[in-house]
């Protein structure tokens, strides 16, 4: 179970940047005003991670996505909106960044996760 | 106040065991090793549907209180199966009525992370637990860490129309009361947190 779970988290990891990176590369196209995108872009972050992670966090865990998920939709939709505001790039490079952009950032939190679970006082 | 809790939580009985049984899962081992110091007279702090008693070291005398009426209908099948003897009581925690230094050890599984002036409701714990006693919290806490903490915080008014906060600080809530926190284990992140307290 601990491991089906800790698999999962990758899982929505990567779906939470989908449903952060897609609704994001159809409205921001290069010539957007790089701040304003950036503002766009962690709202959407943010409403996407908000939406998925209610579901999510009751199937897997709802800090464990809650963490990963928030991180994800807010500063990696700055990015997204960040890079469609400056460049040109295809659908599969969206989804592919996405993904690993949303693995990356759970696989941080798990790192984490293992430097800070011990014993902290007494 | 309690009043509008009530209700919230009343509601929130009907999807609580799906909401977090991931969640049962993953700390439930935590739990128990926690639960392991219960000694002597015990209460239960925000007993839910009953999840936890399973947990619990058998042949204890528990009282086990929640706010909700409609979470204890739910627990009860669970506190008659367990192992010891467990009474439920329907109760704010904020004002328990209970005599002073009645319990040797208070339990609390995310509790204070919904009393909605939680340093009252561990003023009332400091009241009802004995000098000599122990307050085991299984609680989630507000981050250290800084995106997280400006996640938590983004979240909670959110959150708290349906459930918990995410960014109480219940260690210096734990102080302010009047607790010494003796041991502090980090369960997920800085934010779950298996807390060893007594009256300080």
């Amino acid at each position: 179970m601990k491991r089906f779970l800790t698999l999962a988290e990758y899982g929505a990891g990567a779906l939470v940047a989908l449903a952060t990176a897609i609704p994001i590369h159809a409205l921001v196209h290069p010539g957007w005003d790089v701040a304003l995108a950036m503002l766009v872009g962690g709202v959407i972050g943010m409403a996407s991670h908000a939406l998925l992670g209610s579901v999510l966090g009751a199937l897997i865990g709802m800090f464990q996505v809650m963490v990963a998920g928030s991180l994800i939709g807010m500063y990696g939709g700055m990015f997204f909106a960040m890079r469609d505001a400056m460049q040109a790039v295809s659908w599969t490079q969206t989804n592919a960044v996405a993904i690993v952009f949303g693995v990356v950032v759970v696989a941080g939190v798990q790192l984490y996760d293992r430097a800070l679970r011990s014993r902290v006082g007494g | 106040m309690a009043q509008g809790s009530r209700s919230k939580w009343d509601r929130a009985s009907r999807v609580y065991d799906l909401a977090t049984q991931s969640d049962e899962w993953r700390y439930g081992p935590a739990k128990r090793r926690l639960f392991e110091g219960m000694r002597g007279r015990c209460l239960m702090l925000a007993a839910g549907t009953g999840g936890d008693f399973g947990l619990f070291p058998p042949g204890l005398r528990i009282t086990a209180i929640d706010i909700s009426g409609r979470m204890l209908g739910r627990a009860a099948p669970f506190a008659r199966a367990y192992a010891g003897r467990l009474d439920l009581a329907q109760m704010d925690a904020q004002a328990l009525a209970f005599a002073d230094a009645r319990f040797d050890t208070i339990v609390s599984v995310c509790t204070f992370c919904s009393v909605p002036d939680p340093v009252r409701g561990l003023r009332e714990l400091h009241r009802v637990l004995a000098p000599s006693g122990r307050l085991l919290a299984f609680e989630h806490v507000r981050s250290h860490l800084g995106p997280i903490a400006v996640m938590q915080d983004l979240l909670t008014p959110l959150m708290r129309r349906v459930g918990p906060d995410l960014n109480r600080d219940t260690l210096g809530n734990m102080a302010r009361a009047g607790f010494r926190v003796l041991r502090e284990h980090n369960v997920y992140l800085d934010v779950v947190k298996a807390i060893e307290a007594v009256p300080g």
